[in-house]
């Protein structure tokens, strides 16, 4: 099997007020996360507070866009109840760990889905959704 | 897991999949998320069911085989703010609480009916209450330690969610079987002899995400 042949959907985001620097950041092509300014801790999925220290002092930091692939499966089946990958083929689903810490949910793109493993270096790439937001992805650092 | 459920199952007359399935019928079975097969997942089915908790005063006059709730658990677990560790399931919280409360250990339970959405699930939970050593709940699986006939601890002897019926709140079903068994009213194929303790886990959400574990232990009257 090769690279997958369909590709796949990128569904817009419900942007909330607060997170919205988030996705802003994603329209143009960065990753941002937001980094309590008290303790120093990332913060992940973005949220305007610390879960580490209750502060509300949270600023955003770009981040590097490398990672390694924490965890993974090769979705075969589509998901039934979501209309937009009903008919996505096959995908790979994954966790990937930011150089800056954080294990996000995502996927893993341009590459033959049977091809990636535990521990694999990783790049950022986005989808746009068409819609002023971007999904964050990645594919295999150096083309696989 | 999937292969000792489906031995179960054939004694369940209620049971959506009753027909016994090999290893290899697991594994030919088409592959939906690598690694789970088909097989590896539980059916999609209605069913509903209900418990009546009691005092002792008021379960005394009812003329049936008595259930004691001896110990509970429960526990939720999240991403972790960005550090989520999938080895592991709330089970290894629910259950010590469930254990310390009951006053007994693993070794002890005698019956377990453990929440299979997939055969994964049941892995991961059979070795967080501490049935098996962490990382070794495979080799438990494939010695045969699920069976009702000389496993060491029989599980799901309904056929569970993966032969027999999976209904949104799978807890109820594992809260029956693990009655029935303490009553002595499973069927006399899977009925686990000169049982004492029972051990009924559920797990809700989602293993990847966020999820909750609730551990209960069930005991004969004089338990």
């Amino acid at each position: 099997m090769t690279v997958s042949e369909k590709t796949l959907p990128a569904p817009a985001p419900s942007v909330l007020p607060e997170v919205k620097p988030f996705w802003d950041a994603t329209a143009e092509g960065r990753l941002v996360l937001p980094k309590c300014t008290e303790c120093g801790t990332f913060i992940w999925f973005p949220r305007p507070f610390c879960p580490a220290c209750a502060s509300t002092s949270v600023e955003w930091v770009q981040a590097s866009g490398r990672g390694t692939v924490y965890s993974y499966t090769v979705n075969r089946r589509g998901v039934a109840d979501m209309s937009a990958y009903r008919e996505a083929g096959v995908y790979v689903l994954a966790y990937v760990e930011l150089e800056e810490g954080p294990r996000i949910m995502t996927n893993i793109v341009e590459c033959d889905p049977d091809s990636v493993r535990v521990g694999q270096k990783v790049e950022l790439v986005f989808h746009d959704t068409g819609q002023g937001t971007a999904l964050a992805r990645f594919k295999p650092t150096g083309g696989g | 897991m999937k292969v000792a459920a489906s031995e179960h199952a054939q004694y369940n007359p209620h049971a959506l999949l009753p027909k016994p399935v090999s290893v290899d019928d697991v594994l030919n079975s088409p592959m939906l998320s690598d690694p789970l097969h088909r097989m590896d997942s539980c059916v999609v089915t209605d069913g509903g069911g209900a418990v009546i908790i009691a005092s002792p005063e008021v379960a005394r006059r009812i003329n049936r085989p008595r259930v004691k709730v001896l110990g509970h658990g429960e526990a939720p677990k999240h991403t972790a703010n960005g550090h989520i560790d999938l080895t592991y399931t709330g089970a290894r919280w629910s259950g010590p609480r469930a254990f310390e409360e009951a006053g007994c250990k693993p070794a002890d339970i005698d019956y377990a009916s453990i929440y299979d959405s997939f055969t994964i699930t049941v892995l991961e939970t059979i070795e967080d209450l501490g049935f098996c050593e962490k990382g070794k709940g495979g080799q438990f699986v494939a010695d045969g330690g699920l069976r009702a006939r000389g496993g060491k601890l029989p599980v799901n002897t309904d056929g569970g969610g993966l032969c027999n019926n999976h209904p949104g709140m799978g807890g109820m079903m594992k809260v029956l079987e693990g009655v029935r068994q303490v009553r002595g009213e499973a069927h006399p194929e899977v009925q686990v002899k000169d049982l004492e303790l029972a051990l009924v886990h559920g797990t809700g959400g989602s293993l990847g995400t966020r999820m909750a574990s609730a551990t209960l232990i069930l005991g004969v009257e004089d338990a």
